[in-house]
């Protein structure tokens, strides 16, 4: 499996296909977080701006691959593996995205809630926001895997239901994400930083059924 | 370390794309037995690359059942170039994946790319490549890690005459050491006279053609080599041989297909104690014509 995930990340890194999403989630957030404002908010923004940037990855590394190349790989392996180290590549480069996007965001925002009224600590808001955004992550390459090869094949089928698989992931009442981001949102007006664990959970919970529907899927679909 | 074999098995097995799809196969039984040579023939679009497929475990048969899992390579008939590696890189990569370890794996790279004359493009960006250039590539990565069953679907399509030669002799070196080799070729000559059963498929089913003759039509060398008195061939070299004929005590007269000579030569050489090889010599063109021989 290492040399699998290798393989996929070094695919990715150098395919540079991950530039588009990683800049518009950058412009994403160099519009809608400004430095000063309540710690809370601006990571409840960074955590729900990362699930579509999630599912997009996931897309990049799952249409990446020639055919061909891709049946190379499946032969040595079984293409259920060699599809889980792709989704699990992506998985990784979202969850890299997000944390280095918390970081950042934490150390620049006001570490107070809304109003200036209750002061967050850095630290203690770093611990809701971290779990948040990996959330999103989850659920957003849980997305991915669900609206791309090997499930949905055409390019016109797939795109339009990443997208509305991502809104939906991010408003339904009861998904995890959601249930994340709004803690965060209200917290801010709080000033309490909730732990969103539960969310976590039933994320990372989501995402590994929709990586086994995926992989199993690609062991019975040729292209 | 000692390669596990186990045969690969299909039962009734069939396949079919969409719930309503034609079937494309069906009622196909095939045994892959470890060290044996196969070749699967038929017309554009009858399904040999599925079977392919079907074998090298790509794909999942709609019907029946597929038994045992070597450790396989697959070269497509078509490789990409699109990759953003170099050859080396990808080969490297390849061959960790395949389960060599990382040095082990650069190192096989090299070797196989200069077997195939393309290490002058082993640091050369796969974009950049030929179309031949990037088959040897693919064709080398099936070779890296010594796989139990090499699956090729038209693997010799595009690369140069030496190439060919070179990957006709892999192929024999593979089966030679126990592995399985699987090929689809539209040119009859490819490794005449080597598989040890040729199939056809027709209509979606799958015929045996033949058994292995007796007799190769493949191009064939003359191996007069020299052993110990009344011993008998050793028997990697006997399994090799199309035929054998002791001309005087302890010097044997071997015929063997031009792409298994080295085979034929490594068994002899290796065997204990090891026979005196006296001459090689192209077959066919007896008396040889001076001026054509390599």
């Amino acid at each position: 499996m290492t040399a699998l995930l290798r393989y996929q990340a070094d695919l990715l890194l150098r395919s540079q296909r991950w530039l588009p999403p990683v800049i518009l989630y950058a412009v994403f957030l160099g519009v809608g977080v400004q430095s000063g404002q309540p710690v809370l908010d601006s990571l409840g923004y960074t955590a729900a701006a990362l699930l579509p940037v999630s599912a997009w990855l996931v897309r990049i590394c799952a249409t990446g691959e020639p055919p061909a190349a891709r049946a190379c790989v499946a032969a040595a392996r079984g293409p259920a593996r060699a599809h889980l180290a792709c989704l699990l590549t992506a998985l990784l480069a979202a969850v890299l995205l997000g944390v280095a996007a918390t970081v950042v965001v934490t150390l620049i925002s006001d570490p107070w809630s809304n109003g200036h009224r209750v002061r967050v600590p850095p630290p203690r808001a770093l611990a809701a926001g971290l779990p948040a955004a990996l959330a999103c992550a989850l659920l957003g390459t849980a997305v991915g895997a669900l609206t791309n090869r090997p499930v949905l094949r055409s390019t016109g089928r797939a795109v339009p239901a990443m997208l509305l698989g991502a809104l939906l992931a991010m408003v339904l009442a009861g998904s995890p994400a959601q249930a994340a981001v709004s803690g965060l949102v209200s917290g801010s007006q709080t000033g309490r930083a909730p732990l969103p664990l539960l969310p976590l959970a039933g994320a990372a919970l989501v995402t590994a059924a929709a990586f086994a529907v995926a992989a199993r899927l690609a062991a019975r679909r040729s292209p | 370390m000692a390669p596990v074999h186990r045969d690969l098995r299909l039962t009734a097995v069939g396949r079919r794309y969409g719930i309503r799809g034609p079937w494309v196969l069906r009622g196909v039984d095939l045994t892959v037995a470890p060290g044996t040579l196969t070749r699967i023939e038929g017309a554009n679009g009858s399904g040999k690359s599925t079977l392919l497929r079907l074998l090298a475990r790509l794909d999942a048969p709609t019907e029946g059942r597929i038994t045992g899992r070597p450790r396989t390579a697959y070269v497509p008939e078509r490789f990409p170039s699109a990759l953003p590696f170099t050859a080396a890189g990808y080969l490297t990569h390849l061959g960790t994946v395949h389960g060599l370890g990382r040095t082990a794996a650069a190192r096989a790279a090299h070797t196989w790319l200069e077997r195939f004359g393309a290490d002058a493009y082993a640091t050369t960006p796969m974009a950049r490549l030929s179309k031949g250039s990037s088959q040897k590539v693919a064709v080398a990565q099936a070779l890296l890690g010594d796989p139990e069953l090499l699956v090729l679907d038209e693997a010799w399509t595009g690369l140069d005459a030496a190439a060919r030669a070179e990957l006709e002799r892999a192929v024999a070196e593979r089966t030679a050491a126990g592995g399985a080799v699987v090929f689809v070729d539209h040119d009859p000559r490819r490794l005449a006279g080597a598989p040890d059963a040729t199939y056809t498929v027709t209509d979606g089913a799958l015929r045996r053609r033949s058994e292995r003759g007796g007799t190769a039509d493949g191009p064939v060398t003359l191996v007069v080599a020299h052993g110990p008195a009344g011993v008998p061939l050793p028997p990697d070299a006997a399994r090799t041989v199309v035929s054998a004929e002791e001309t005087s005590p302890g010097r044997h007269r071997l015929a063997v297909l031009a792409s298994h000579s080295d085979v034929l030569l490594r068994a002899l050489l290796t065997a204990r104690p090891p026979w005196h090889v006296v001459r090689v010599e192209p077959a066919g063109a007896s008396p040889p014509d001076p001026g054509s021989r390599p």
